[in-house]
């Protein structure tokens, strides 16, 4: 009798196993289309730095909290203001850890250095992870490195939403968004 | 952020899934079921006019001749009448498997709630199969250093051919229906799809491979093995339907038991559901899939007895595999599932050819679904289970229909 009662047993939980796929066979799918849908990040999620050269005061409290030394800057004294002029900022993302204790540290109001959502990041060549601000030349145009991985920020907005699903495309942060 | 179904926040938790997402889900798989509404239709309304719009095409070349004042030799139509149905089961096997895969994909993935393929043509990755396809026409053959190459080049082929084979004598729907027609239809099937296993040997022992060679030993074992229980429970079946011709068979299980459930010979009591399941596990195994795919484990051999194969030559043992699967789900809706039969006659308004399909993919989903629930069974434990459960097994199954049968008569 022990045989049939293995034999019964055995084919039961064959039976619960298929039972269990077939459950999942019709479970949504967890599956995320990137890029053409995207996750909600949190908002303390620690993306790529943004600068703005306008609000900083070059006070490189930033350069010393920065505990990879990415981050780089040089000024000169105005002698009419009796202030410092940013002449150019630089940050290497090779070497920069996320940590924001650049933004922490960051005296401005508001902070003229900060982490935004943006992890799309690609850089094809090393000199690229050097990302660098100047004031006193005119902004960098869109070929320059300083654009190079803006474009790569608005792929999902180019390549559109995706055809084969109805949900709606979630644009990531507007380009140009490091040197405005 | 996106106000869609994806827009998710937090880690993914199964019993955490909204009701709402599953009843999207589930409505989605309803309106899709609406859709596919029309093409019942489609083929209703067609019914049997493509078979007869070959014979008025012959008509009509008749008619043709005999105004332009000469007969056609009646040897040129009978040479069309036979090439024709050959026609159809090649161009058959080369895009069943297309869609055969595009459906594991998707099972597959959908049974491990991913997507599967969702880019190439624009439909849930409709065309990813013929752009896989293209993607082995193009890749490099490449043939061992030390490979016998003769056994290496022939042994795809030899795997393929019987596949193709196979398919002759079997009624796609109709008893007329089947390419020719063999009094030892199921007979030649069995025999024939038997061939393969030389090829699997071939390429094992061609390719020159340790992992090749074990994979063509397990594999031969294994089909010859599983190949007697298989054939054994179908014995029940031809000892009820009295011969081995396959439209015999099918016509066998015409009318209905009490006007309500189909005489098929899956719902003939406790000797049929043995038979059926006998089968469907066996034809598991002949076809080398998931519970008993020893013969490509791919965590021991890499990949079994294709392990060196690469480009067209790999297509075509895939292509072998996939026949065989559409070929024991077609024996099987033919054997135990009443063929093009429709399940009540008030559904015969759909094509038999129709009904056949729905059958066979029906099944082809059980195959699927069964690849991707199971893990591989051992080496010992899969010979074990062959020879000392299934083949008891199916030769009580039938002394039991014997006993039925002495019993009725």
């Amino acid at each position: 009798m022990s045989y049939f009662k293995t034999v019964a047993v055995t084919s039961w939980g064959l039976v619960k196993g298929l039972g269990i796929t077939l459950k999942y066979l019709f479970t949504p799918a967890i599956t995320v289309q990137y890029p053409y849908e995207k996750l909600a990040l949190s908002d303390r999620y620690r993306g790529a730095l943004a600068f703005h050269p306008d609000i900083c005061i070059s006070c490189e409290m930033c350069v010393r909290a920065c505990p990879s030394n990415c981050i780089s800057l040089e000024a000169k004294r105005n002698e009419e203001t009796k202030k410092k002029d940013l002449a150019w900022y630089k940050i290497d993302f090779g070497k920069c850890n996320y940590c924001r204790l650049c933004e922490e540290i960051c005296p401005t109001k508001p902070k003229s250095v900060h982490h935004t959502k943006e992890y799309e990041l690609t850089f094809s060549d090393r000199s690229d992870f050097v990302q660098e601000w100047k004031t006193s030349v005119p902004q960098p145009a869109a070929s320059e490195p300083g654009q190079i991985w803006s474009q790569h920020l608005t792929l999902g907005q180019k390549l559109g939403p995706n055809p084969t699903t109805n949900a709606s495309a979630t644009p990531s942060s507007p380009a140009g968004m490091f040197h405005d | 952020m996106a106000k869609g179904p994806w827009a998710v926040t937090g880690p993914w938790v199964p019993s955490q899934t909204p009701a709402a997402l599953r009843r999207r889900y589930f409505m989605s798989f309803v309106v899709l079921g609406v859709l596919l509404l029309p093409i019942v239709g489609l083929v209703a309304y067609l019914g049997d006019r493509p078979w007869r719009l070959i014979e008025d095409v012959f008509a009509l070349s008749n008619k043709a001749a005999a105004l332009a004042g000469f007969q056609i030799p009646a040897w040129h139509l009978d040479v069309l009448a036979t090439v024709l149905p050959f026609v159809f089961v090649i161009v058959l096997m080369q895009v069943a498997p297309i869609f055969l895969v595009w459906w594991e994909m998707k099972i597959a993935a959908h049974i491990q709630i991913r997507m599967g393929p969702m880019w190439v043509g624009r439909f849930h990755g409709a065309l990813q199969t013929i752009a896989d396809g293209i993607k082995l026409l193009l890749k490099e053959d490449i043939v061992p250093r030390g490979a016998d190459r003769k056994l290496h080049f022939w042994a795809p082929v030899i795997v393929v051919a019987p596949a193709y084979v196979c398919f002759a004598p079997i009624p796609f729907g109709k008893t007329g229906f089947a390419p020719i027609h063999l009094d030892v239809g199921l007979l030649f099937v069995l025999g024939v799809s038997g061939l393969s296993v030389i090829g699997l040997l071939m390429a094992g022992w061609g390719s020159n491979s340790k992992y090749s060679v074990l994979g063509g030993l397990r594999a031969a074992a294994q089909m010859v093995s599983y190949e007697i229980p298989r054939v054994i429970a179908l014995v029940p079946v031809v000892m009820w339907a009295g011969t081995l011709s396959l439209g015999g068979i099918m016509d066998a299980q015409a009318g209905l038991w009490h006007g309500v459930l189909p005489r098929w010979f899956i719902f003939y009591p406790v000797v049929g559901q043995i038979a059926f399941i006998i089968y469907l596990i066996s034809s598991i195994a002949e076809t080398n899939r998931t519970p008993f795919d020893l013969a490509e484990a791919e965590s021991e051999l890499t990949s079994g007895f294709h392990t060196e194969y690469s480009g067209m030559k790999w297509a075509m043992f895939f292509m072998a595999e996939y026949a065989y699967m559409f070929l024991a789900c077609a024996l099987g809706a033919v054997l135990f599932l009443g063929g093009g039969a429709p399940i009540h006659p008030s559904l015969s308004f759909i094509p038999s050819y129709a009904w056949f399909f729905l059958k066979v993919f029906a099944l082809v989903f059980v195959f699927i679904w069964v690849r991707w629930t199971y893990p591989r069974m051992r080496v010992d434990r899969l010979m074990e289970f062959c020879w000392k459960f299934l083949l008891p097994w199916a030769l009580v199954n039938v002394a039991l229909a014997g006993f039925v049968f002495l019993m009725r008569s």
